[in-house]
């Protein structure tokens, strides 16, 4: 082997190394996060910190189970979650197609105007939202919330999805259009079939936004309608917080999440970025 | 987009802008009146004095009073905390582009498992922020787990909750969690780069760092400026870590604007002012950010 060629494939392995090394530095804060709701309160302190070699204990999950009824606040988060993105894809997959399809004045201007909405930062409304739930008796409502996040998802949506369907080949529908369809079937029969998996990746990806968020529904909610990410205030109590079942509580919530992640992690790039840069 | 338009058919004499205009009406009545109804709100409560926890009506109207007092008031802390938002856009952003950028060259190689590589990325950006937050004041305690890796290396630890560094212990989550936003996108970007500039320059004995600053850098400009906005726009308004971390304090360290906006709201519970500085807020965000993409719009023409 010439000394060029070992130079390389150890120049190589070395970098393979680095791409782990940095990968595993992104992954570790979390997975020492889940590792930490296994340990007892005195190996969660310990200094130097354990990594492994403890033995592994489930009273955090036990304790947010039947102490914190922490099942509750995920039933709130599920509802609110699901019906908001059910109605999000409900309301934007015309507006998608139109956006698509159609040739209109101001087109771009309203999809904009659309995305500019999205930027809003709900600390800045939130608390005029709270005022208007006040005045329509929707305080600590689900449906408040579900309506509220609508703002966000449906501009979100539009844009999400627009790309999906701009992908799809506007010939397919044409030639079923000469074949005698009308438009709708054309549409509900050809390209609908076609941008399944981009609608449920944005679903899955809205469904995330609104199980994580935290700004809004903190200052909305109080009991009834409380969601997983407040609880967080739960595990502050007087007599300092309670970090065993915080990690129980962030473990189990973030799971459903990172899950669905990995499902649509094809469509990551899309999502990040608005549908602006493709994958 | 011509390719992707269906010509409307001449005969027909509904006008041809009532279909799209129909299929829009719903996510626009929507998304539109649940702004435009916030927008009344909040425009209507920065103009009054009102205590938070008394009625509406006990609001006294005082004008553009709120506003005058934010930006021109001696004892205001308005500006502080702008100058504190400024300190953590830089030091998230700047260090997330260049680090995000580093990783994605590292990644951009033809290599087994790299898609377990992007899968575990994904990872940090789709945590519930708020338990990241709780999460990260444990480990940026006294005796933490980012002091222990700092007093190995060093044998000092910091204290990340006093004042002079506890927006650099934000500054830090922000970056693990985000630099993976950078680093996928970027990556995507590389993978789509043409090959022929590079074969052409390799020919005229180019070395691959004149290569880099002469065919990368101004290939990835656009995307670069792209991912930025995207970020900024999300930096600009975040509340739930910092607010989870260290609440806007110890002082006004951590109060940036989101921070600032829920200080003065809850805490001082002045809602005149607090609605004035979300308004501020709304603004700063749309004004940059159109400025951005008109800049960016710019050096995509020029290229």
């Amino acid at each position: 082997m010439k000394l060029g060629n070992l130079r390389a494939l150890l120049g190589s392995r070395f970098l393979d190394l680095l791409t782990i090394g940095v990968v595993a530095a992104f992954l570790f804060p979390y997975l020492f996060m889940v590792s930490s709701a296994f340990k007892t309160r005195l190996d969660t302190f310990a200094y130097p910190p354990i990594f492994w070699g403890f033995t592994p204990t489930l009273e955090h999950f036990e304790n947010i189970f039947s102490d914190m009824n922490i099942l509750y606040y995920m039933k709130n988060s599920t509802i609110i979650a699901v019906c908001s993105t059910l109605l999000t894809i409900l309301i934007s997959i015309p507006a998608t197609y139109s956006f698509a399809r159609f040739r209109f004045h101001y087109k771009e201007g309203v999809a904009y105007g659309f995305l500019f909405l999205q930027m809003v930062p709900g600390i800045s409304i939130v608390f005029a939202l709270f005022f208007i739930a006040g005045s329509l008796n929707l305080s600590d409502t689900h449906i408040f919330l579900i309506v509220v996040y609508l703002l966000w998802n449906v501009p979100y949506a539009i844009w999400m999805m627009r790309g999906f369907v701009e992908g799809i080949p506007v010939e397919l529908e044409e030639s079923a259009m000469v074949d005698g369809a009308s438009r709708f079937k054309a549409f509900r029969l050809i390209t609908l079939p076609l941008m399944a998996g981009g609608i449920a990746a944005t679903a899955i990806l809205i469904f995330i936004g609104v199980w994580n968020e935290f700004s809004v529904a903190f200052f909305l909610t109080s009991t009834e309608a409380r969601t997983m990410p407040t609880t967080i205030a739960f595990f502050m109590t007087h007599s300092g917080i309670k970090w065993g079942p915080m990690f129980a509580t962030a473990t189990i919530g973030t799971l459903p999440v990172v899950i669905f992640a990995l499902l649509v992690r094809r469509y990551f790039i899309s999502a990040l970025t608005f549908g602006a840069v493709k994958g | 987009m011509a390719a992707t338009t269906i010509d409307q058919k001449p005969s027909r004499r509904r006008p041809p802008w009532l279909a799209p205009a129909l299929l829009i009406v719903p996510a626009f009545l929507v998304v539109f009146a649940l702004a435009a109804y916030s927008a009344v709100w909040l425009l209507q409560l920065s103009m009054v004095k009102l205590t938070f926890g008394d009625p509406f009506r006990t609001a006294e109207w005082v004008g553009l009073e709120n506003y005058n007092w934010l930006l021109f008031n001696e004892f205001t802390t308005f500006w502080a905390s702008l100058r504190v938002t400024a300190v953590y856009v830089l030091g998230t952003l700047v260090p997330e582009l260049v680090i995000g950028f580093l990783i994605a060259l590292l990644l951009n190689r033809k290599m087994r498992g790299n898609s377990i590589f992007t899968a575990a990325l994904i990872i940090p950006m789709v945590l519930m922020p708020s338990m990241v937050g709780m999460v990260g004041r444990l480990y940026f305690s006294p005796y933490g787990l980012i002091n222990y890796f700092i007093e190995s290396l060093t044998g000092i630890r910091h204290n990340w909750y006093g004042a002079d560094l506890a927006l650099w212990a934000a500054v830090l989550v922000d970056i693990w969690e985000w630099t993976p936003f950078f680093i996928l996108i970027l990556l995507a970007g590389l993978q789509t780069l043409p090959i022929e500039p590079y074969e052409a320059a390799r020919v005229d004995g180019a070395s691959r760092l004149q290569a880099f600053v002469h065919l990368t850098l101004p290939l990835m400009l656009p995307l670069i400026m792209t991912t930025l906005i995207l970020r900024l726009m999300d930096v600009l308004r975040l509340f739930d870590v910092i607010f989870v971390m260290f609440g806007g304090g110890p002082g006004t360290s951590t109060t940036t604007l989101p921070l600032y906006i829920y200080r003065t709201t809850l805490i001082q519970r002045d809602v005149g002012r607090g609605s004035a500085a979300s308004v501020m807020l709304i603004i700063i965000i749309v004004s940059l950010t159109v400025i951005l993409i008109k800049l960016r719009d710019r050096i995509r023409y020029e290229a």
